[in-house]
């Protein structure tokens, strides 16, 4: 009776909200078999019609049979995806680098390692395997240049760097930028405007190849890193705008009831203010991250392998140029599941932040 | 006989925002164990003047001498002195995204560098003054008006203070929780704790000043024993102030 019921409702909710006059119906109708289409064609390319198998490079490229995705690419290539350039016998190292990275930031997750303290000892852990195993030279470890890191190892690397050493930076900037002084607040806006109006792909430019001619030699450090300092101070100059705005959106009130209590500066924003601004400013934040994740693409242009660049060489060869379809599906879902990740953590956070307010 | 000492002397004190005059000439003297009570209508001064006591707002010419301390321009001092005075406010205040036992214990620990155990003990003892020891895992959102508002005066209290100030802390309630805030307000009054209360609740006033300052257009206007206040006031403004409020 129960299970009737409730299909009986289920007919009824479509009826009022679909089905409701002709021209919607025709709609409704319309779109499904559209979508229906698309999704048969879809499931047909690439798994009923598709190839696998690394060796079957020619059932692909066969003419006299329809075939749909050829993953023969991935099966063959995926190594070359996955790591670029790194050395083919040493690639076990970047692969547990790379996933030591995202431990990393799974921990980081876990409340007992949200704290600044735990935090940074964490990552500072991390960091420090990660460039063990990927740039080896002790422990018996064959020494690998960064130049010839690439791949995911070093998408997860760029990416977790820029986060981890932005966002202190942010904060700063922000509580710079709020400072009563005014030629520390003005000077401060003027920094992170002038950052922000340039195009990241100067900044990234200008760190890799200009500021080698200006610095002088001991300070001028690997390529990897400069790059990833430019990447950092641009990350920094958003988020700092962004944590601004959460600070500006809680009422006055609640630094003035801290100040009443005599509670000090560095207290009242580590303790009252920030917390709460994050809280406040946990969707334009995860937005940043995304927005960041996908922009480490960008370090392809001056000459390194991150993941997208070694895609695009896995099928620059003569050999698989016919297949690039299939490497940018795959290089895309694995895009995906980062960035689905890290948005479903960010929904996370805001329910479990806004258990305190109801 | 035994001199009273003010524990709060302010003496010709202006303050501006910007070309407007928010408050003339102030000359003000609470002593130990003083129970003042600022009234007026909005926009007179009376929050200006007591948020200028603990400093919420500088002043620009005068002298205010809380506690033995002149306020000037010296972070120290004014740090020195939030420490012993302490603030309720009409909006609580509250820290949302802290349980009421944190929002108690939260600046003994960090300002009198308690432990936290002795800052949790201080903030239970004074949360049961205020009768909402229950509450006290509950976040600020989860409470009544009243029941906040209590929390934020045992919030102050856990610091110690020797003087209190309230500014309107019954304007943001439903009438029906006006009085378990006002009853927390009359027994410490009874302990004998100083304190300056901005408010509109006239019978609260009469119940426990022991001043009433009448204030207008940033002056202070009049100030007498509640008795002579109320009914035998002085000044016309007083007079006209009285009559609409009856």
């Amino acid at each position: 009776m129960k299970n009737l019921s409730q299909s009986l409702s289920l007919i009824d909710l479509i009826r009022k909200k679909i089905l409701v006059s002709k021209i919607n119906t025709l709609v409704t109708l319309i779109f499904a078999a559209l979508t229906l289409w698309i999704l048969y064609l879809l499931v047909n390319w690439a798994f009923i019609d598709a190839v696998f198998g690394a060796n079957n490079r020619s059932l692909c490229l066969d003419p006299t049979i329809e075939t749909g995705a050829c993953w023969s690419v991935i099966a063959a290539r995926w190594r070359l995806i996955l790591f670029g350039l790194y050395p083919f016998e040493e690639q076990w190292r970047a692969a547990i680098a790379c996933f030591v990275i995202i431990l990393v930031a799974g921990l980081s997750t876990l409340s007992y390692f949200l704290s600044a303290k735990n935090l940074s000892l964490l990552w500072l852990g991390g960091f420090s395997l990660f460039y063990t195993l990927m740039r080896g030279g002790i422990f018996g470890l064959t020494p690998v240049k960064e130049l010839m890191w690439g791949g995911l190892p070093l998408t997860t690397f760029i990416f977790s760097m820029v986060i981890i050493t932005g966002m202190p930076l942010a904060v700063l900037f922000a509580l710079l930028r709020r400072s009563e002084l005014p030629w520390i607040s003005r000077s401060m806006g003027l920094v992170i405007d002038t950052i922000r109006s340039l195009p990241l792909l100067a900044i990234l430019f200008t760190f890799a190849i200009v500021l080698p001619f200006v610095l002088p030699g001991w300070l001028i450090g690997d390529k990897l890193y400069r790059v990833i300092i430019g990447f950092t101070l641009f990350f920094a100059c958003y988020q700092a705008e962004i944590i601004r705005g959460g600070i500006q959106s809680l009422p006055g009130s609640q630094e003035e009831a801290a100040k009443a209590l005599g509670i000090s500066y560095w207290h009242r924003m580590s303790r009252i203010v920030l917390p709460q601004a994050f809280q406040r400013a946990m969707p334009p934040t995860v937005n940043q991250f995304v927005i960041t994740f996908k922009e480490t693409t960008l370090v392809s242009i001056i000459g390194f392998f991150d993941l997208l660049s070694s895609a695009n060489a896995a099928y620059g060869t003569a050999l698989w140029s016919f297949a690039h379809i299939e490497v940018y599906v795959f290089v895309a879902a694995i895009f995906f599941v980062f960035v689905f990740t890290l948005s479903r953590y960010g929904a996370y956070l805001e329910n479990r932040l806004n258990v305190t307010k109801h | 006989m035994i001199k009273k000492t003010n524990v709060i002397n302010i003496s010709k004190m202006n303050k501006f925002y910007g070309k407007f005059q928010a408050l003339k000439d102030i000359d003000l003297k609470v002593e130990k164990g003083g129970r003042i009570v600022i009234c007026g209508p909005s926009g007179s001064g009376k929050s200006t003047l007591i948020r200028c006591i603990n400093q919420l707002e500088d002043h620009q010419s005068g002298s205010i001498n809380v506690l033995g301390t002149l306020l000037d321009d010296n972070i120290d001092n004014i740090d020195a002195i939030r420490r012993e005075v302490g603030m309720v406010f009409q909006h609580f205040g509250l820290f949302p995204h802290l349980t009421i036992l944190e929002n108690c214990a939260l600046a003994p620990m960090l300002v009198r560098k308690e432990s936290q155990a002795n800052a949790n003990m201080i903030a239970m003892e004074y949360l049961e003054r205020v009768k909402i020891s229950e509450q006290a895992d509950k976040f600020p959102g989860q409470l009544s008006g009243g029941q906040q508002q209590r929390a934020a005066i045992a919030r102050a209290l856990c610091m110690k203070p020797k003087i209190m100030l309230f500014d309107e802390p019954t304007s943001a309630l439903d009438p029906e929780l006006i009085s378990e805030v006002l009853e927390v307000i009359v027994s410490l009054a009874k302990d004998g704790m100083t304190m300056v209360c901005v408010t509109h609740e006239m019978g609260f006033a009469k119940k426990i000043a022991n001043r009433i300052i009448f204030m207008d257009n940033g002056q202070i206007i009049e100030q007498a024993e509640p008795k002579s206040f109320f009914d035998n006031p002085k000044n016309e403004r007083t007079k006209l102030f009285l009559s609409q409020l009856m």
